[in-house]
C-alpha cells in the first residue's frame, strides 16, 4: 500500500518539528498546484474547487528599529480610513488593511534593547545571552514543519542584510539581530540574501535537481547490485530500487506539474507573472534589493512554490544607508532620530515594500478574489520607537483576509486591553489556527487574539 | 548432491517413513474428530485452519502452528473444557509425542541450517546508532521515521518486517540531506558538528566550542602541580622510587612540561625574598608522607587522606591573588575621529594584554619607608635598590612561572574601560568589539608552557579551522566597513564610499589596500600617534593576509574533502572499496561540478547524501548472497557487520574491521575475544535497547503516555525517563561484568538515579538528579532484579488502577515465554480507577476466573500479578488501594503452590520456573542475533547454549559465544528451505 504524504493535523512537541524545519530546502517535498487535481504519491485527487481549494499563504515582512511614531497611525474603517502619513503607500489597498497597535511580546522586554529584542519577534521566546544562543522556534518555521510540506519549499527565509554574529553590549548575540526565523531552539534558518539563489531554490528548483542526480546515481547502483544477488535479496533491493524510483518519478514530475500550472493558468486567462532571473551577487541598491525579494515571494505564493516567507528587510541594528531618500544617516544611526522628518521618510520607504508586495498580490487573480486574499501578510518592527528603544508596544500591520478568515479594513487597538490580552503570540495563534496549525499554546499566548 | 543426500539420509530414512504412517494413523484421526469443528477452513477459530495438514511434510512447512497445538494439548486447553468429544489420554499422549518427535526429527535433518536471512534495511535504531557512529555526533535522522514493525519473535531487525515503501525512501532522502547539513569542511578532511552547520552563527558555534572545551581541557589548576611536585619529591616514600617526574605528571594528569617548570622553580634556585622565596618557603614545609603507599595506589583518588592538599591549596591561592595584583595595566589608542571600539585598536590592546601574560607591573609594587609602610605587604620591596633589586628578581621569576592567565577563553568590551570583573561574560574568544564579530587567540602561556608538540599542532588547527571554516577574517572585515559607517562615523566621508560591506569585493586586496592608505591618510591629518598608525597598519595587515589565507586554504582543501569522503564511503560501507568503487565517487562529484551553478561544498554534500541513500550503507549487505545460490560462509567482513549489529546495533568499529582485513576474524579464538571486548565496550547498550528493550517490553517506555499525571504528579518525564534507564543500566551491567542471567529474576540490586531513588524511597542516597548509582541491597526498600522495576509495573497499568493480568501476563510471556492466545473479544472492561470498584481487584478477578472459557488462560498469569499489588499504578510501594482497601499480595500460583509478594513470585520462579525462563531467554536471543524467526533446526544450538549455561554459572557471555561460533551465525544460503526437495 502507497501511504498518501499526509500532513500532520496537529503539532505534538517541538523536537518533532524541528526536523521538518531543518529539510527545508532539501526540496524533495511535492508542490501540488491549486490549479491541478492530479492524483499524485497514490494520493486521491486534490478537494473539489472552492473557498478551501486556494491554499493559504503567509508572510512576515520586518523592518528594524521602529518606526516615526507622530506618523503611525490609522482611524476609521474600510475606504473610509485615515492613514497616517507613513502608511500613505497602502492607501490604495486599505480595505484590505488591519491596523493593530498595541500588541507586545513579552519575552522581548525588560531584557535589554536590540538583539534581545528582535531574536524572538516571531518565536516569543525567552532568549539567552552570551555565546551559546537558545530561543525558540518561530511560528513561520511551525507553519512550514505543517503546511510546507506540499510545495517545492516548505518556506522561504530571505533577507536583504547580511546576517552579523557579533556581541550587542547587552551581552545577546548579534545573530539575534539578524535572523527572525528559527528551526529550532538553537539554530537560525540559513537565509538567503542572493536574490538569484532564491530565485533558483524556487523556480530552477535547484533542491530537486540536486535530488535527481543523487538518485538518479542511487538508482543505478541499486539496480547494478540487485542483478548480482540471489533470489530473495532481490526482492529486497527491488523493493528499495522502486521505492527509489518513486520518489525520483516524483521529483520529475514536480516541474512538469508546474508547467502545466503555467499553462492551466494561462488557458484560463489568468496569466502567471513572471520575473527574468536576477543577476548573481548582492544588488548594490537596497531599492533594487528590496524589490527583487518582494517579487520573489509574490510570485513563489502566486505558482504556489511556497506558502510561507520571512523577508527581513533589514536587520536589526542595521547599516544599510538610503541617500535616495536624501538620508545620510545609516538606518540605525537614523532610528535614535526618531521623530525626525529623515526617519519617517525611511519609515515609510519600508511600508512602502509591504504595498509593494501587496499590489503584486492582488494583481493575481485567484479564483473570485486574487492571491492577496487568500494570503496573510505581516509587517512588523520590533520597537515603537528607536530612540527609547521601546518595546512595550509593536508597530504592525496586517493586510489580506487569508481565505475569508480574517476581516480586514479594521483598525484594532489592544493598548488598554491589558497585558493578558494584547500579546503578539496571540495573534500569531490566531493566524496559525486558522492556516491549518491548532496549537493550546505558543510561547506566552494560551489564547488566541480577541476580536481579530 | 546425491552422495550427500544418501549419507545424511540414511539414518533419517528408517525414522522418516514410521513418522508418515504415524502422522495418518494417530495424529489425523485426532485432528478430524475433535479440532476440525472449530478449526476448519470456514471462519477457523483463531484463525487457525488444521485441514490443509494432510501430511507430514505439511507439518514441516509450519513447525510454529504445530509449536502452538502442542502447547494447547500439554495445557489440556485445547479442545476447550465446554468441548463436546475430549480426546483419551491416551490419544493425546500419541500426538503429543508425534509433534515432539517429529519436529525433533525435522530439527537433526537440517541442523545448523542458517535459514533465509534477506538483504534487509537498517532498522530505525540501527539508523541511527550507525550514522552516531559514523559522524561521531548522535543526531538520529531516523527519529521521525515510522516506527518499525516487529517479526513474529518481537523484534524489529529481521527482513521479515523491514519493508521499503516510496513514503519511506523519501523519508531516506530527507534523513540523507539532514546529516548532510551537519557536514563541516575543513581544512583538511571532513567533520560533522552536532548540530547543523549551515548559517555563520552555527559554524562560528562549532568552532568556538571546539577552541574552548580544548582549553578547559587542559590541566592547568596550580594545585595539582603543586601535589605532583610534592608526590615526585617523596617518591621514595610513596612507594615509586623510580618514577620519572613525567611519570608523575602522567598519573596526576597534569602537563609534564609545565610540571617541570614548577618543580625546577620550586627547587632548582633559591630564591629567599619576594614572592618566589615566599613561596619556596610554604613549599618547604609541606608536611611528609604520613604512611608509606603501596606501589599502583599512589594515585591521589585512592590516598586515605592527601596529606599536602591543605598546603598545595595555600601556595595555590597566594600565587593567584598576588598574581592578579601584578598584571600590567594598558591604556587603550585614541585618534580623534576612530571609535576607541574600532578594530584596529582593540586588538592593538588585545595583543599588548597578551604579549605580558608573564611580566609583571613593576609600578605595582610598593617602596616601604620607615615614614610610609606598604599598604599591601606581599607587594612591599625595600627602598634600598640593592636591595631592591633582588626582590624584583623575584618578583619577575615568578611572573615568568605563573602567567596572569594561560588563555582567555571569553572577553568583554574592555575598550570601554570598566574593570574587568564587570565586563560582560560569555563571550567565548570574542576580541572584544562592540556589535562586531570578532576572535582574538590569547594562549600563549598554555601554548609554550603546557602543551606538546602535538598538542600545540591541535591547537593552532583549531584556530585555522575558524578562519576557515566560519569565514571570521572575512565577516569580521565586513563587520569592521559596517561600524565604521555606523557607530563610528569615520568611514562617512564620501572617499571611502568604494568600500561599502554591501559590495561583493569589499575584502579583496585591492580593496583593502586603497581603503588602508585613505584610512590611514585620514587618521594622519586627524593627528595619529606612531603607534597609533602602526596599530592600523598592522590591523589591515593581518585581516588581508588572514582573509587570503581562507581564500588560498579553500581551495587547496577541495581535493582532502573529497578523499576524505572516500574514507567515509569505505566505513558507511562497511567494506573495502575497489580502486574502481573509489573512482566511481570522484567521477560523480566531477559530474556534478560540472554544473557550474553548483559549488564545492554543496557538490561534497550531494555526494554524502549518495552515499547515505546507496543500498550499501543503508541495507545490511553483509547478509546478501550473490546470484546462483548455495550454502557458505560469511567472509571477515559480513562476520564484522552481523556481530556488530548483533551486539551493538550498529556498524563495525575500526578495531573490528581491522581484524576483519587481516582476516583473522573468522577464527574462534579472535571472534571470541572480539565478542567479548563488544560485550564490555559502551556501545553493548544497543542490545540493551534493541534486545532487552523489545524482549521486556520497554523499548518505547521513554514516550509512555498513560499515567494520569493529575492523580500521579510525581509521575513527571525525568522519572519516566529514569524508569526507562533502570532496565537498560541493569543489562548494560550484566552485560559488562559477564554477570549470571539469573540475576535478571533474583538479583538484590539494582540502579538508580536521584530521580528514582526518590520515587523508590532508597532513604539516604546522596546523589544528583542525573547521576546513576548501584544500590547493592535494594531488596530492603522492595527492589532488585527486573520483577519490581517502575517501568514494567507501570506500563502493565492502565493508568488509575493497577493491572495483575497485565502485569501477570508480562511475567508469563515475556519473562517465562509462554504463549498465551489473546482474549475474546466480548471480555468485559473493568473499571478504569480502582477508586471506584465495588471489589478488590483481586476478588473481581476471581470472578471472572469463575468463566470456563476465561479461567484456564487466567489461571496461568492472574497469580503471578497479584503478588505485585505491593506497588501502584506507577511502581510505587504500597499497603492500600487507590480504594483505601489494605492490598493482599498473596496468590496460589499454577501448580498449587502458594506465596506472597515479589518475594514469593522469586520463589516460585526458582523451584518451578527456572528453566522456562532460561529456554524463553535462548530463544529470544538466538532470534535475535540471527535476524529470523527460530526454526526447529535451530533446536541444537539453543540445547547448547542452554549446558553451557548450566556448566558456566549462567554467565551472560556464554550465550553471546555460543552464539556468536554457531553455524546459523557463520554462514548464510540463498535459496528455499534446504529440504525443499526431499519428503519425508
Amino acid at each position: 500500500m502507497k501511504k498518501q504524504l499526509t500532513l500532520k493535523p496537529q503539532i505534538r512537541n517541538e523536537q518533532e518539528l524541528s526536523r521538518r524545519t531543518i529539510l527545508r530546502g532539501a526540496g524533495v517535498a511535492m508542490a501540488l498546484p491549486w490549479l491541478e487535481s492530479i492524483p499524485v504519491w497514490g494520493a486521491p485527487a486534490a478537494a473539489p474547487p472552492g473557498a478551501d481549494a486556494f491554499p493559504k499563504r503567509f508572510a512576515a515582512l520586518f523592518m528594524a528599529c521602529g518606526i516615526n511614531s507622530h506618523h503611525w497611525w490609522a482611524k476609521g474603517s474600510g475606504e473610509s480610513m485615515d492613514l497616517g502619513q507613513t502608511l500613505e503607500p497602502l492607501a490604495p489597498l486599505k480595505h484590505k488593511l488591519n491596523y493593530i497597535s498595541g500588541l507586545f511580546n513579552k519575552a522581548a522586554t525588560g531584557v535589554g534593547i536590540h538583539p534581545g529584542q528582535t531574536g524572538n519577534i516571531l518565536s516569543g521566546a525567552q532568549l539567552k545571552k552570551g555565546a551559546e544562543l537558545r530561543g525558540g522556534i518561530s511560528m513561520d518555521q511551525l507553519l512550514a514543519n505543517t503546511i510546507g510540506q506540499d510545495t517545492v519549499q516548505p518556506s522561504l527565509v530571505l533577507g536583504c542584510e547580511q546576517p552579523t554574529t557579533g556581541y550587542h553590549e547587552t551581552n545577546f548575540s548579534m545573530a539575534y539581530s539578524s535572523h527572525i526565523s528559527w528551526q529550532n531552539e538553537t539554530s537560525p534558518v540559513p537565509m538567503e540574501v542572493y536574490p538569484a539563489l532564491a530565485f533558483d531554490s524556487l523556480f530552477d528548483n535547484r533542491g530537486s535537481r540536486r535530488n535527481k542526480s543523487v538518485l538518479d546515481r542511487v538508482r543505478e547502483e541499486a539496480a547494478s547490485l540487485s542483478r548480482q544477488v540471489s533470489k530473495n535479496d532481490q526482492a529486497k533491493l527491488d523493493e528499495y530500487l522502486a521505492s527509489v524510483r518513486e520518489v525520483e518519478k516524483r521529483v520529475v514530475r514536480m516541474r512538469g506539474d508546474q508547467d502545466k500550472a503555467t499553462e492551466h493558468a494561462k488557458d484560463k486567462g489568468q496569466p502567471l507573472a513572471t520575473m527574468p532571473r536576477p543577476d548573481n551577487g548582492l544588488p548594490e541598491d537596497i531599492r533594487e534589493h528590496m524589490r527583487l525579494m518582494c517579487d520573489i515571494v509574490a510570485l513563489a505564493f502566486q505558482t504556489d512554490k511556497t506558502r510561507v516567507a520571512s523577508l527581513l528587510l533589514c536587520r536589526d541594528i542595521s547599516g544599510l544607508f538610503y541617500p535616495f531618500l536624501d538620508a545620510r544617516k545609516a538606518h540605525h544611526s537614523a532610528s535614535h532620530d526618531d521623530l525626525s522628518d529623515e526617519y519617517e521618510r525611511i519609515s515609510r520607504y519600508y511600508v512602502s515594500q509591504l504595498a509593494y508586495l501587496a499590489q503584486r498580490l492582488d494583481s493575481m487573480p485567484e479564483g473570485d478574489g486574487t492571491v492577496l486574499d487568500h494570503s496573510c501578510l505581516v509587517y512588523l518592527s520590533n520597537m515603537w520607537s528607536g530612540s527609547k528603544h521601546d518595546s512595550t508596544k509593536l508597530p504592525l500591520l496586517q493586510m489580506g483576509g487569508l481565505g475569508g478568515t480574517i476581516e480586514t479594513g479594521r483598525v484594532l487597538d489592544y493598548l488598554e486591553a491589558g497585558d493578558e490580552n494584547r500579546k503578539l503570540c496571540s495573534l500569531y495563534l490566531s493566524i496559525m489556527d486558522r492556516m491549518g496549525v491548532k496549537l493550546e499554546r505558543f510561547a506566552d499566548a494560551d489564547t488566541p487574539l480577541a476580536g481579530f | 548432491m546425491f552422495a550427500l543426500a544418501v549419507c545424511s539420509g540414511m539414518g533419517l530414512a528408517q525414522e522418516e517413513a514410521p513418522l508418515e504412517t504415524q502422522f495418518r494413523q494417530q495424529v489425523l484421526p485426532l485432528v478430524e474428530e475433535n479440532c476440525l469443528a472449530c478449526h476448519s477452513s470456514v471462519e477457523p477459530e483463531g484463525k487457525l485452519d488444521l485441514t490443509r495438514f494432510k501430511s507430514a511434510s505439511d507439518v514441516a512447512a509450519a513447525h510454529s502452528v504445530w509449536q502452538a497445538v502442542l502447547e494447547r494439548l500439554e495445557a489440556k486447553e485445547m479442545p476447550p473444557e465446554d468441548a463436546e468429544r475430549q480426546p483419551t489420554a491416551q490419544a493425546r499422549a500419541a500426538a503429543i509425542a508425534w509433534i515432539r518427535a517429529f519436529r525433533k526429527f525435522d530439527a537433526a535433518r537440517n541442523a545448523s541450517d542458517p535459514g533465509i536471512v534477506p538483504a534487509r534495511r537498517l532498522s530505525n535504531a540501527e539508523y541511527n546508532n550507525t550514522i552516531r557512529d559514523l559522524t561521531g555526533v548522535d543526531i538520529r535522522p531516523a527519529k521521525d521515521f515510522p516506527v518499525d514493525p516487529a517479526n513474529e519473535a518481537g523484534f524489529d531487525n529481521s527482513g521479515e518486517s523491514l519493508a521499503m515503501s516510496p513514503a519511506l525512501a523519501n523519508k531516506y532522502v530527507e534523513a540523507a540531506r539532514f546529516v548532510a547539513e551537519h557536514l563541516v569542511l575543513k581544512p583538511r578532511g571532513i567533520s560533522f558538528a552536532p548540530h547543523p552547520a549551515q548559517t555563520d552563527t552555527d559554524r562560528d558555534k562549532y568552532c568556538v566550542r571546539r577552541i574552548v572545551d580544548f582549553y578547559q581541557r587542559q590541566p592547568t589548576d596550580y594545585v595539582a602541580y603543586f601535589q605532583a611536585a610534592w608526590r615526585y619529591r617523596h617518591r621514595t616514600a610513596l612507594g615509586q622510587p623510580a618514577a620519572r617526574l613525567e611519570d608523575v605528571a602522567r598519573e596526576a594528569g597534569v602537563s609534564p612540561k609545565y610540571l617541570r617548570t614548577v618543580w625546577s622553580a620550586l627547587n632548582d634556585e633559591r630564591f629567599e625574598l619576594g614572592p618566589m622565596g615566599k613561596l619556596q618557603a610554604m613549599w618547604q614545609v609541606l608536611p611528609k608522607p604520613t604512611q608509606p603507599v603501596t606501589v599502583g595506589t599512589a594515585h591521589p583518588a585512592s590516598r586515605d587522606a592527601e596529606v599536602e592538599r591543605p598546603g598545595c591549596l595555600e601556595m595555590r591561592d597566594f600565587v593567584v591573588i598576588l598574581r592578579r595584583k601584578l598584571e600590567p595595566p594598558v591604556k587603550g589608542l585614541k585618534v580623534q575621529g576612530i571609535h576607541e571600539g574600532s578594530q584596529c585598536f582593540v586588538l592593538w590592546k588585545n595583543r599588548q594584554y597578551a604579549a605580558n601574560r608573564r611580566t609583571y607591573n613593576k609600578d605595582a609594587l610598593q617602596i616601604e619607608r620607615p615614614e610610609q609602610p606598604a599598604e599591601d605587604k606581599q607587594l612591599a620591596v625595600p627602598a634600598d635598590e640593592t636591595e631592591r633589586a633582588k626582590f624584583e628578581e623575584s618578583f619577575a621569576r615568578f611572573a615568568e612561572v605563573f602567567p596572569d592567565a594561560f588563555y582567555i577563553s571569553e572577553r568583554g568590551r574592555d575598550y570601554v574601560g570598566k574593570p574587568r570583573e564587570l565586563q560582560e561574560k560569555g563571550r567565548l574568544l570574542s576580541a572584544g568589539f562592540h556589535s562586531m564579530m570578532g576572535y582574538f587567540r590569547d594562549d600563549g602561556p598554555l601554548y609554550d608552557m603546557v602543551l606538546d608538540d602535538e598538542q600545540q599542532v591541535e591547537l593552532d588547527e583549531l584556530w585555522q579551522e575558524l578562519d576557515f571554516i566560519a569565514n571570521a577574517p572575512a565577516r569580521q572585515h565586513i563587520g569592521f566597513l559596517w561600524f565604521e559607517r555606523t557607530d563610528s562615523r569615520y568611514l562617512r566621508d564620501p572617499e571611502f564610499d568604494f568600500s561599502r560591506p554591501e559590495h561583493s569585493d569589499c575584502t579583496s586586496e585591492e580593496k583593502i589596500t586603497r581603503l588602508v592608505a585613505v584610512y590611514l591618510a585620514k587618521a594622519i591629518r586627524n593627528g595619529a600617534s606612531d603607534v597609533a598608525i602602526e596599530a592600523i597598519e598592522r590591523h589591515f595587515r593581518d585581516i588581508s593576509s588572514r582573509i587570503r589565507w581562507v581564500e588560498q586554504a579553500r581551495v587547496a582543501a577541495e581535493p582532502t574533502h573529497l578523499a576524505a569522503l572516500v574514507d567515509f564511503a569505505e566505513r558507511a560501507f562497511r567494506r573495502p572499496l575497489t580502486e574502481t568503487e573509489r573512482g566511481d565517487f570522484l567521477s560523480f562529484y566531477r559530474s556534478l561540478r560540472s554544473d557550474p551553478t553548483i559549488t564545492h561544498e554543496e557538490a561534497i554534500q550531494d555526494v554524502l547524501v549518495s552515499i547515505l541513500l546507496s543500498p550499501r550503507f543503508c541495507y545490511r549487505m553483509d547478509l546478501v548472497m550473490p546470484a546462483g545460490g548455495g550454502q557458505r560462509a560469511l567472509d571477515d567482513f559480513e562476520l564484522a557487520s552481523r556481530l556488530s549489529y548483533f551486539l551493538w546495533a550498529s556498524m563495525p568499529d575500526a578495531e573490528l574491521l581491522a581484524c576483519a582485513k587481516r582476516g583473522e576474524l573468522r577464527q574462534p579464538a579472535v571472534l571470541l575475544a572480539q565478542a567479548r571486548r563488544m560485550m564490555r565496550d559502551e556501545k553493548i547498550r544497543g542490545l540493551a535497547l534493541e534486545f532487552g528493550g523489545n524482549w521486556l517490553e520497554f523499548r518505547r517506555f521513554d514516550q509512555h503516555n498513560s499515567v494520569d499525571r493529575e492523580r500521579f504528579p510525581t509521575f513527571t518525564n525525568e522519572l519516566r525517563e529514569a524508569m526507562f534507564e533502570e532496565p537498560a543500566r541493569f543489562f548494560v551491567d550484566l552485560a559488562h561484568r559477564d554477570g549470571s542471567v539469573l540475576d535478571f529474576l533474583y538479583a538484590k540490586h539494582t540502579f538508580v538515579n536521584g530521580v528514582l531513588a526518590e520515587h523508590y524511597d532508597v532513604g539516604d542516597i546522596t546523589q544528583s538528579r542525573d547521576q546513576w548509582s548501584r544500590i547493592e541491597d535494594a531488596t530492603s526498600v522492595g527492589r532488585g532484579g527486573l520483577l519490581p522495576m517502575a517501568a514494567f509495573l507501570t506500563q502493565n497499568a492502565p493508568g488509575l488502577r493497577t493491572s495483575p493480568v497485565k502485569r501477570g501476563y508480562w511475567v508469563a510471556r515475556r519473562l517465562l515465554g509462554e504463549r498465551i492466545p489473546a482474549p475474546p473479544p466480548n471480555v468485559p472492561e473493568l473499571p478504569a480507577d480502582e477508586a471506584k470498584l465495588e471489589l478488590s481487584l483481586r476478588e473481581t478477578l476471581a470472578q471472572h476466573r469463575d468463566h470456563a472459557s476465561c479461567r484456564s488462560c487466567h489461571e496461568r498469569f492472574d497469580s503471578l500479578g497479584l503478588v505485585f499489588e505491593g506497588y501502584g499504578p506507577i511502581g510505587e510501594r504500597r499497603e492500600h488501594d487507590l480504594a483505601g482497601r489494605p492490598v493482599d499480595t498473596a496468590a496460589t500460583f499454577p501448580g498449587g503452590s502458594e506465596g506472597a509478594g515479589i518475594d514469593g513470585l522469586r520463589r516460585y520462579l526458582k523451584e518451578h520456573r527456572e528453566q522456562d525462563f532460561l529456554d524463553n531467554l535462548c530463544r529470544k536471543l538466538l532470534s535475535y542475533a540471527l535476524g529470523r524467526t527460530l526454526l526447529p533446526s535451530d533446536d541444537g544450538t539453543v540445547s547448547q547454549m542452554r549446558e553451557r549455561l548450566t556448566e558456566d554459572g549462567h554467565r551472560f557471555g556464554t550465550l553471546v559465544e555460543t552464539i556468536v561460533v554457531s553455524p546459523q551465525f557463520l554462514t548464510k544460503r540463498a535459496t528455499g528451505p534446504i529440504a525443499k526437495d526431499r519428503t519425508p
